[in-house]
């Protein structure tokens, strides 16, 4: 190749080069604080072939899904005899056909086990629980609806009926949906209602006395009358009583809060699910919605954990303490009692909200001193908290003293 | 091959001029008969295919000369790569390890052109139709190598509904467009309307010479992978040097590129990529090389584990890997006729894999079976009145005289 002139050349290619050096930078993980006392571990059950995806507890059995691939797919349902201080493994299901797993929860009655099912076509699979340690088949339920993955599957009773609260992902040219599916027969599943949902995702719902909260990504929670709203809504026709952007959008999980102690219901934590990378980092806040006027929900309050984003949770409601699973950040436990809308100036935001961290509201987080953790879901049961790990597995830890 | 006889035949019908004035039509088309085989390409299995790809047709009409001008490009690959072709590394618009097929309208553009003189290049130019955004470097399709660079969607922004103004003056170029920032779904997806000039680029570029050019680029890019909006943005950088001998038998490129995502105004990850490629021809044989070195995000897969969900579900991603590829490439023109080129080549790539984010919900060692990925690829490329094509770069941004052939500098076999 000939090139005219070599000094011209250099030139040319220090304005590049320039560029190339003033491009450098990092996104490496921040690691999160752990200042708060530590929630005393019990024990460890380890899965190390698969990644751990979501928790659920149900007497001296948890059970657990997994997620994507790691030596093997996500396609596994693990079984856990959680009597001991250590979860001990007894048996897997492998669900066929899938490439990950979700959601998992077992019936209000302990008689079903719901899983839900991505990617295309997606499905839930429901389980006889009749042995907790034997899952039995019932049914698959799969339909162009569900297509193409059930991202979460919340089961709750509305009205004496098993319900299954499907939301499904998004594809190409076709939005997010709710599906409700009435699985009070689980051998023949009913679909009862569907609708487009999200901006642009319906990641989970949650459902509390004949209310349904759906969390709607960046147009962050909507309410709806299901029968406790007092507009005449059911199941099977929703109706909207109101709806709140939080701040930031990325409304992922929800809990309506029914304090124990006071019969409180004007809070619900809202969970922000913002990007992440899986076993490495993770964005997100809680924020704290006051729903007592259904018809005009409003952001009050929120927490923040520097270097980690938060996503299921669970509420000992008793005690008023919100557990949240924040993946890297490990398990925090967050004090939810009293007035969350109300604050010395000095812990507030910018916009007017509560800021619970600032107001020293972390009780405590775990597991501490065991290596990099992932925590997907948390639930306490029997005295005890749960988590489940998608590097390690299943923690068992004691709740705050 | 039976696309290749239509296209020989319309040949005739549309002869070119010979009066050294621009032709009123030019028509071109190529296309790749080649076998690849990926040692591992997943799972530690080895595995060879063949494929008809980079099936293209190629023409332009200037009925008024620069006044107004019409470009396609038609891409048959979703008919010929449906399930996509090995290419270790690359990713985008829902397939991984495999590229993916272009959109059949891959291009059709309207662009008029107003020079400042009778023969000088400055001027300035309206662009609108779907094509390239001003952003970034050449199409791969239009550079030495059959297999792609894994910067694809780094370096170039494409297939989009696009209105870019440009202007040249002397050896200095600048470019604004704005389009849609959605990505393709599908072969035969389009643009969506409700996303028109949602997102923005541009671009400088300098000539220093006739036969070189430096470019640098900047893009804002609204919800690509998320069709409906609502996605992760991305902004984008690029700088590259280009250089070619006054003969047209050597060629060189030096490319930087980062796409940064962002949820919102907060930034999230960062991929970069440093690419390097030399070619050169002697008599009838010619030789490339091409360092590359890329982060791309690794996400889940579907059951076909060459793909991913699109769009995704959340914002998250299972990892970030970085690939450090060499590529070397031998190829002969058997038979180069006016406007004929027949190819044989062979590539040679060797990957190396590694995670860059720990712990990673993706292991490349574990799901390839190995952190080293051979492939090589025999085949033949056959082209017909491609020998002057760019692709990326239209109107006075075309470095380029005035009335040359299709756009810009030209290589014979590119």
């Amino acid at each position: 190749m000939k090139l005219r002139s070599l000094s011209v050349q250099r030139r040319s290619l220090v304005p590049a080069f320039a560029l190339v050096m003033l491009a450098c930078g990092s996104d490496n993980p921040v690691t999160p604080p752990g200042t708060s006392p530590a929630l005393v571990t019990l024990g460890v059950g380890i899965v190390a072939d698969r990644f751990t995806a979501e928790i659920n507890v149900r007497g001296n059995y948890a059970y657990t899904t997994t997620w994507g691939f790691r030596t093997a797919p996500g396609n596994a349902v693990k079984i856990w005899n959680v009597t001991g201080d250590t979860p001990v493994l007894v048996d897997s299901v492998i669900v066929d056909n899938v490439r990950t797993l979700g959601d998992i929860q077992a019936s209000d009655d302990g008689q079903l086990l719901v899983v839900a099912t991505e990617f295309s076509p997606g499905s839930i699979m429901i389980y006889n629980l009749a042995d907790p340690t034997k899952p039995q088949l019932i049914s698959r339920y799969t339909t162009p609806l569900t297509d193409p993955g059930v991202h979460t599957a919340e089961v709750q009773r509305v009205n004496g009926r098993l319900y299954a609260f499907l939301c499904i992902d998004p594809a190409s040219g076709t939005p997010a949906r709710l599906v409700i599916v009435d699985i009070t027969d689980p051998a023949a599943p009913q679909q009862v209602f569907t609708a487009q949902m999200g901006s642009p995702f319906v990641h989970d719902v949650y459902v509390r006395d004949g209310i349904l909260i759906t969390a709607l990504w960046n147009e962050g929670i909507k309410l709806w009358d299901i029968g406790g709203g007092g507009l005449g809504g059911s199941v099977s026709n929703p109706i909207p009583l109101g709806s709140v952007a939080t701040v930031g959008g990325e409304a992922h999980n929800v809990w309506w809060f029914h304090n124990g102690a006071t019969g409180e219901k004007r809070f619900a934590f809202v969970g922000q699910e913002g990007s992440g990378s899986v076993g490495a980092s993770s964005s997100g806040d809680i924020h704290v919605v006051d729903v007592s006027n259904f018809s005009s929900p409003h952001e009050v309050a929120f927490y923040h954990l520097d270097g980690a984003g938060t996503h299921n949770f669970f509420v000992d409601e008793t005690r008023g303490i919100l557990y949240a699973a924040y993946y890297n950040g490990g398990v925090r436990a967050i004090d939810v009692s009293g007035d969350l809308s109300s604050c010395d100036p000095a812990n507030k935001s910018a916009d007017g909200r509560c800021d619970l961290a600032k107001m020293d509201r972390e009780l405590a987080n775990g597991p501490v001193d065991a290596g990099p953790v992932y925590i997907w879901g948390v639930q306490l049961s029997g005295g005890h908290v749960y988590a489940s790990d998608m590097l390690n597995g299943i923690w068992k830890m004691n709740p705050v003293p | 091959m039976g696309v290749f006889m239509i296209i020989f035949a319309s040949r005739k019908v549309f002869a070119q001029s010979e009066t050294g004035r621009p032709d009123l039509i030019q028509l071109g088309a190529q296309a790749i008969g080649v076998v690849t085989r990926e040692s591992p390409a997943i799972h530690g299995q080895d595995l060879t295919e063949g494929y008809l790809t980079q099936p293209l047709v190629m023409a332009q009409l200037t009925p008024w000369g620069e006044l107004l001008s019409l470009k396609t490009t038609i891409d048959f690959e979703g008919a010929t790569i449906k399930r996509g072709e090995l290419n270790a590394g690359i990713a985008g618009e829902g397939y991984i390890d495999r590229r993916h097929p272009h959109t059949y309208l891959h291009e059709i553009l309207l662009t008029s052109v107003k020079r400042f003189g009778m023969n000088g290049p400055s001027g300035i130019s309206l662009t609108v139709g779907k094509g390239f955004a001003p952003f970034g470097t050449d199409d791969p399709m239009a550079r030495p190598f059959e297999k792609y660079p894994i910067n694809h969607h780094l370096s170039q922004i494409l297939e989009r509904a696009v209105a870019i103004g440009a202007v040249r003056a002397g050896s200095w170029m600048f470019e604004a467009g704005a389009f849609n920032g959605d990505e393709p779904t599908g072969p035969g997806d389009t643009p969506n309307r409700d996303r028109y000039w949602d997102s923005w680029s541009t671009r400088a570029s300098y000539l220093p010479w006739r036969q070189a050019e430096l470019q640098t680029s900047y893009a804002r890019v609204k919800s690509p992978e998320n069709a409906s909006g609502g996605g992760a943005d991305q902004r984008k950088q690029s700088a590259s040097i280009r250089l070619e001998d006054p003969q047209h038998s050597g060629y060189a490129l030096f490319e930087w590129s980062r796409t940064a995502d962002y949820s919102g105004s907060t930034r999230t990850f960062t991929f970069n990529s440093l690419l390097a490629e030399t070619w050169a021809e002697y008599d009838r044989v010619n030789g490339a090389l091409r360092i590359e070195r890329t982060e791309r995000p690794d996400e889940q897969r579907l059951a076909d584990e060459f793909r991913a969900p699109l769009p995704a579900s959340d914002l998250s991603i299972a990892g970030r890997s970085r690939w450090t590829i060499v590529s070397a490439r031998l190829a002969a023109s058997l038979f180069s006729a006016r406007s004929f080129v027949a190819e044989p080549f062979v590539e040679i790539a060797k990957a190396r894999v590694s995670p860059t984010l720990k712990p990673s919900g993706f292991d490349p060692r574990q799901f390839y079976g190995s952190s080293r990925i051979w492939t090589v690829s025999l085949g033949v490329k056959v082209g017909f009145d491609m020998t002057h094509m760019r692709m990326g770069r239209y109107g006075v941004a075309v470095a380029e005289q005035p009335g040359g052939k299709m756009g810009g500098m030209s290589m014979k076999g590119m």
